[in-house]
């Protein structure tokens, strides 16, 4: 028993031993398999050590964000690496940001960030449609999120379950854009379509590369490792003649009263850097915001499409909005 | 004046120690398990009329009934598989008959949406089976069932077993003596398994019915999940969520109701660890088939591993996991040991007490009881909302929240495995002590401890094993960079490259397979007779 005693105190000083001096908490609701390498280049560069808290791909942007406010009286965090331009906005409405202008982003659009620094966007992505080419013809290609509820398809394509992750913010968007009465009407149509409701994009990106539905609305992070793996599908960047694309930058956010303010403006510096942004397209196939970084083949830069003209402040502000009629359209 | 009121207070402490050792205990309990729920009952007013709206909706009323369909199904499954398992390796001259209990049992300690995991590596789209259908079954309902029903069997083959070899010898000798094998097994050996077995139907039960990480990935609709996802949804609301999870304390209660109905006393008693060797009862000619089957079982069982290691050789994954696996595992051992050893000190002292009946610990067992059937994502708010203050925070941000997560779901394990020993320990010596003036505490520790000593080492174990494999209560509120190992393999999982998911996922069957071996050397010897 002494022994088994001994082992278990000695096991639990571990972790502790192993604390750096300097740290920086962040919680990110950006894929951990694309971020968690971005931080251990932080910390390499740094000598800061990086605490980072992830989302699960079911409570994907939400997960992390509902824990920064249920965490609000006493933050735990320092940084919010949101996955979407729009959940900064929930934590600046529960004055939780920290204005921060930092010198990294000089060379970012202005439209992508706050003028009083208390939101930064950078690496973004866009909704498309995710397209099996066997399933679908090259002239009936989509061309419209209206497609989802075109007749044509019905009960052969899929959704996200639009109480999480980025089909939230799409939703949100087409109120912003098309008004209460002309959304509610098209996600009314969507069911009498027989639309797929899944538990996330990952899950529109299985079903479409199976060909178990002939194509779906996913994020281009989604469609781009569709086709590294190989899989028969095509992107469509969708309304390009009208709305134009949903286009998602994700944001970086300083926490209010988090332990640790000094790194945590390192850590916003130096994921504005056009280095991250370069390393993103790289791995995750995210549109970089700056016109002059690299990106590899297949991923577009933001200003090679037609963005849809929003005010995320509005979106957000939509989206809390719309919640319950979401969540009773959804049916929970 | 001081040492008056000193010497006052050392005697009342002596004249009451047993109450204020069991207070200490309970208080442990209280402070992990009750208040966690408790604070949460208090959000349901605040929530208003809004949250208790979603109880007049139909989805989460039918998503239940599915939810407890489902349990349903998982328990039958596995009592088909386990209750006959746990009579061969227990009582017959089945080959091999400990190797196979070991194979069997082994998936019993891991996550079980790493066996999950394992079967799509073998049956999905791009597993080691490429087929259409394997795929479309294992992302369904009867997949879910199979997945949980394999993971979940060792439960009631291991608890039948354990009470079949604990039970009096003298009444099956008896019984051979006038009757045939197969006459002895259904009339003796397996009535006398039934409290085992009514409780191993009642675990089995209760894991299914708050299994997270299966459904999730297997994406089969689920009331905790429905739970789980109301806490991540757009506003956060845990009153609502409380209020959601509501229906499901009816269901822990009866759970708790049946357990003391059905299985009574005897809950304390299946995990004999006395038992008298005896001959075992020869199978015959049935022998090669009843070996064929179960040798069957139990590599099924263990296939989704075999699949996991073939992705995770194959596809290079062993050469990235010191980029990826990061401190989990120490976090995983380190808080795992801690909250098993605190576990263990409570299970000395409350598990002692409900198996002599000491007033309060019956009490606290049902709330134990309670606090495991509980959604852990439930636990996990309720957990966030009390010890989320400034008071506590250096406690929210460090790994001693996930020890007191742990114990707050656990602490059962180390009252029931404690209880089972001591129960069948002999009360004549604690008595001896008491009368020659050895008072609670030392009674506790120089008798009941040394004697126990192997049943309170096993608790260990076993609550050590359950910390391990923890997915659903570390997930809500771990601490940032020190995530449990099955939360880095599940948030990883999302999209990260399977080959060095599945080697992640080998780490921690090698690490659970390391603890459990060397636990079982440690484990002081079994006394003689």
């Amino acid at each position: 028993m002494k022994r088994i005693l001994l082992i278990a105190v000695l096991l639990a000083l571990t972790p502790a031993c192993k604390r750096a001096a300097r740290e920086v908490v962040v919680y990110t609701s950006v894929d951990q398999v694309f971020s968690e390498p971005i931080f251990k280049e932080f910390e390499r560069q740094s000598g800061i050590a990086v605490r980072a808290v992830f989302d699960t791909e079911e409570t994907k942007s939400t997960g992390v964000l509902n824990r920064l406010i249920a965490e609000a009286q006493h933050p735990q965090a320092d940084v919010f690496w949101a996955n979407d331009p729009v959940r900064p906005f929930l934590l600046i409405k529960r004055r939780l940001a920290e204005p921060y202008l930092s010198p990294s982003a000089s060379d970012i659009p202005a439209t992508f960030r706050a003028a009083d620094g208390t939101w930064t966007d950078f690496a973004a992505r866009a909704r498309v449609l995710l397209v099996n080419k066997k399933r679908v013809s090259p002239g009936e290609m989509p061309r419209s999120v209206r497609d989802l509820a075109n007749p044509r398809w019905k009960g052969q394509t899929a959704i996200a379950n639009p109480l999480f992750g980025t089909t939230t913010m799409h939703v949100a968007a087409l109120f912003t854009t098309w008004g209460e009465e002309q959304a509610r009407a098209f996600l009314a149509s969507l069911k009498t379509n027989d639309v797929r409701m899944v538990s996330s994009n990952g899950e529109v990106k299985r079903l479409v590369s199976t060909g178990e539905v002939a194509f779906g609305l996913a994020d281009t992070d989604d469609a781009f490792e569709a086709i590294k793996e190989g899989a028969p599908v095509e992107a469509v960047y969708p309304d390009q003649e009208g709305m134009g694309t949903l286009v998602m930058p994700t944001s970086a956010v300083l926490i209010k009263g988090g332990p640790h303010p000094e790194t945590g403006r390192k850590l916003v510096d130096y994921l504005l850097t056009p280095d991250v942004e370069r390393r993103m397209a790289d791995s995750a196939g995210h549109m970089p915001l700056r016109p002059d970084v690299p990106v590899p083949q297949g991923v577009k830069r933001v200003s090679e499409i037609k963005a849809m003209q929003l005010d995320y402040a509005r979106v957000a502000t939509d989206m809390e909005r719309i919640e319950p009629w979401l969540r009773q359209w959804v049916g929970l | 004046m001081a040492e008056t009121v000193g010497r006052t207070l050392r005697r009342a402490l002596r004249q009451r120690e047993q109450t204020v050792v069991l207070a200490a205990a309970g208080a442990i309990v209280l402070l992990a398990s009750a208040l966690p729920l408790a604070r949460l009952l208090a959000e349901i007013p605040g929530a208003g009329t809004a949250a208790l709206a979603v109880l007049a909706r139909s989805r989460p009323w039918g998503l239940l009934i599915r939810s407890l369909a489902l349990a349903a199904a998982v328990t039958a499954c596995a009592i088909a598989i386990g209750a006959p398992l746990g009579l061969l390796v227990a009582r017959t001259d089945l080959p091999g008959r400990r190797a196979l209990w070991m194979l069997h049992a082994f998936p019993m300690f891991l996550p079980p949406f790493l066996l999950a995991l394992g079967w799509f590596q073998l049956l999905g789209r791009e597993g080691l089976v490429r087929s259409e259908m394997t795929a479309r079954l294992l992302f369904s309902e009867v997949g879910l069932v199979v997945v949980l029903a394999l993971a979940f069997s060792p439960v009631v083959t291991s608890l039948v077993a354990l009470s079949l070899l604990g039970m009096d010898a003298s009444l099956e000798e008896a019984a051979r003596l006038a009757a045939r094998q197969s006459r002895v097994a259904t009339r003796i050996l397996l009535p006398a398994a039934r409290p085992a077995l009514a409780l191993a139907a009642i675990v089995v039960f209760a894991l299914s019915v708050s299994e997270l990480g299966v459904p999730m990935f297997l994406r089969v609709d689920v009331f905790p999940a429905a739970v789980f996802a109301r806490l991540g949804g757009i506003q956060y609301a845990p009153g609502e969520a409380f209020v959601l999870a509501l229906p499901l304390m009816p269901v822990a209660l009866g759970l708790l109701f049946l357990e003391r109905r059905l299985v009574g006393a005897g809950s304390f008693a299946v995990a004999g660890l006395r038992g008298m060797s005896r001959a075992p009862i020869p199978l015959q000619r049935w022998r090669p088939a009843l070996a064929a089957a179960s040798w069957s079982v139990a590599l099924a069982g263990a296939l989704p591993l075999g699949a996991l290691a073939l992705r995770a050789v194959r596809g290079g994954g062993f050469g990235n996991l010191p980029q990826w696996i990061g401190q989990a595992p120490w976090t995983s051992l380190g808080t795992a040991a801690v909250a098993a050893t605190l576990i263990a000190a409570v299970g000395l002292v409350l598990g002692h007490g409900a198996a002599r009946r000491l007033r309060g610990a019956s009490m606290l067992d049902a709330l134990a009881v309670l606090a495991f059937v509980t959604p852990a994502s439930v636990l996990g708010v309720g957990l966030i909302a009390v010890w989320n203050s400034s008071a506590t925070r250096a406690l929210y941000g460090s790994v001693a929240i996930l020890i007191i997560g742990y114990t707050a779901r656990y602490v059962v394990v180390g009252i029931r495995a404690v209880a089972s020993v001591v129960l069948q320990s002999p009360v004549h010596l604690e008595e001896a002590a008491a009368a020659a003036g050895a008072r609670f505490w030392r009674r506790l520790i120089r008798i009941v401890l040394p004697v126990n000593s192997r049943g309170v080492a096993a608790g260990w174990l076993l609550a050590m094993v359950f910390c391990l494999r923890d997915f659903e209560t570390a997930v809500l509120y771990y601490p940032p960079g020190r995530e449990p190992l099955p939360v880095r393999i599940f948030t990883l999982e999302a999209n990260g490259p399977p080959p060095v998911v599945a080697a992640l996922a080998l780490a921690h069957v090698l690490i659970t397979a390391l603890v459990l071996a060397v636990g079982v050397l440690l484990l002081p010897r079994r006394s003689a007779g």
